[in-house]
């Protein structure tokens, strides 16, 4: 089930993730490895996760994207947080959760600016 | 006064006698409760200021002690009686307080007893003036009230621009008021789309090193969304001391001005503001 | 709201740690908590959660809905026989774990909840009871 639950989108040279609402370790360490097969085969310059729809963002979750962002830097690409709930970003901060290096955007559109953008550098969180 | 009584004079108040016009005087005062009390503090006369708000009838209440106009506690703590040892020794006694009407209602008085003494410098007994500020002390109380409901009020968070919102924080930030402040930033930075918000300091009288960990904490939270603060209204005695209590907010764009702000906020957006005359 | 509601749920497998999640978001929903208050203490349920799949393999987690001097709340208990927190004072310190990197863990539940008392004994277990109360 986990690994069907997630589709990893090709959009020129991004790609593009929607991280569905509560999901358990075994998807969120499946999007992982989807996620950096899908930079491997089609050479992309940058990720933008979906998080739009996630209602709890624990430490694991923190946590695995953080690792992510990290993994899809060493693989050239950059990464950006998109939509995050503020009732998320509330509890996230309060928790003393971080997300590495990943670029936030408020949706999905302005990531795609965000990446589209700036080359490369740009603000980080 | 003591030449007017004993020089008669053909104003009107000679016709009835000096002291009885006086007498008359006192009674009639309806604003003030005038009453004399004996050397051991129980009523001797009663005017109708006296009766009117404190609510006893003269026949009722002469010959009874003043601790019936305290409230009871008062009484326990040996009020009445402390405040006529002041009188006896200093001459005279001011002070304010609850006191009791004969109906059991509390209300604030202004209260002046005086000694009374005679040629020889015995004690006599006391005058005692009352005045009831109730309203005076309702209204205080009203304002202390409301001081601390602005300190309360909630942070208005407006959208000033496309992509701008605007914070102005006023009071002090505790870490209940900082939580309700960070979910209507956030939840107005998402309703509103916002990328840039404008946090401004400028009506928060002290930051120290709590305040400044719950600001950096809601910018935090802001950039996890994907929007920026830029904090303005960093006055000179704020500055100063973020600097000797060691804050770091390195990373954090700040400004003195909140139209300092608006510049970062519109470079931030790529805008440019122009006089319409140069468009032409 | 009269009388108290109340369950439980077993934790045996890494899934139930999203059913946990699903059981308190429902438990602090019907109390009326809003929408960021219920994140703060499903976040805080599927931490507590995943720290029993963790450390203890299986444990329990009790809800009750609270009623107390005119205030409701929410309190949650995880209980598991595992093998106990043996320096209870460094596990509540920011950024301190034995685990697998989930160092946010005990003072970041504390954040997010008004009440937290912990109980461990080194091979006996450890019990967690968190509280969050409803705001006027």
């Amino acid at each position: 089930m986990a690994l069907e639950s997630i589709s990893v989108i090709k959009l020129r040279d991004l790609l593009l993730v929607t991280v569905p609402p509560d999901p358990d370790d075994e998807t969120i360490s499946a999007l992982q490895e989807r996620v950096l097969q899908a930079m491997a085969l089609y050479e992309a310059r940058g990720l933008v996760l979906d998080i739009s729809t996630v209602q709890t963002l624990d430490s694991f979750f923190a946590r695995t994207v953080a690792e992510t962002v990290q993994m899809v830097g060493l693989m050239g690409g950059r990464t950006v947080l998109a939509g995050m709930c503020a009732s998320v970003a509330v509890t996230a901060t309060q928790l003393g959760l971080t997300v590495g290096n990943a670029l936030t955007a408020l949706d999905v559109d302005r990531a795609l600016d965000l990446l589209n953008a700036a080359p490369s550098g740009a603000r980080c969180v | 006064m003591k030449k007017a009584t004993n020089t008669p004079s053909k104003s009107p108040a000679t016709v009835l006698g000096s002291e009885e016009s006086f007498r008359l005087l006192v009674e009639g005062i309806k604003d003030y409760a005038i009453i004399m009390l004996d050397p051991t503090g129980h009523v001797a006369s009663w005017n109708a200021g006296a009766a009117r708000f404190k609510g006893y009838r003269a026949e009722e209440i002469i010959g009874k002690h003043l601790s019936c106009f305290y409230p009871t506690e008062a009484v326990q703590q040996g009020l009445p009686e402390q405040e006529l040892k002041t009188a006896a020794k200093e001459g005279g006694f001011e002070n304010e307080g609850w006191r009791v009407r004969k109906d059991g209602k509390r209300f604030w008085a202004n209260v002046i007893i005086s000694a009374l003494r005679d040629k020889d410098g015995s004690l006599r007994g006391f005058s005692k003036v009352t005045r009831d500020l109730t309203e005076r002390k309702q209204a205080e109380e009203q304002i202390q009230q409301q001081s601390k409901e602005i300190m309360e009020l909630s942070t208005p968070v407006m959208q000033v621009w496309q992509g701008v919102v605007v914070a102005p924080l006023i009071g002090s930030l505790d870490s209940q008021r900082t939580q309700q402040f960070m979910e209507r930033l956030l939840n107005r930075i998402v309703e509103t789309n916002s990328p840039v918000a404008l946090v401004d300091i400028m009506g928060v009288p002290t930051v120290d090193t709590q305040t400044a960990q719950h600001l950096i904490e809601t910018i935090s939270a802001v950039r996890l969304l994907g929007a920026q603060v830029v904090l303005t209204g960093v006055r000179p005695a704020i500055a100063q001391t973020l600097v000797h209590l060691g804050i770091d907010l390195t990373g954090i764009m700040t400004r003195s001005s909140l139209s300092g702000g608006l510049q970062v906020a519109l470079d931030i957006l790529n805008l440019k503001v122009v006089r319409k005359d140069d468009s032409r | 709201m009269n009388e108290p509601h109340q369950g439980e749920f077993c934790i045996t497998s890494e899934n139930d740690i999203v059913m946990a999640r699903k059981v308190v978001r429902d438990a602090a929903t019907a109390l009326g908590f809003g929408i960021t208050d219920v994140t703060r203490i499903v976040t805080a349920a599927s931490e507590l959660t995943r720290n029993i799949y963790h450390y203890a393999k299986s444990g329990v987690m009790h809800w009750r809905s609270l009623n107390q001097d005119a205030r409701v709340g929410l309190e949650l208990t995880f209980e598991d026989s595992g093998p106990g927190i043996v320096d209870l004072e460094k596990a509540m310190e920011m950024g301190f774990s034995t685990g697998k990197g989930l160092g946010m863990g005990l003072p970041g539940v504390k954040r997010l909840m008004d009440e937290l008392v912990i109980e461990s004994t080194v091979g006996k277990g450890t019990t967690v009871v968190v509280r969050k109360w409803l705001k006027k």
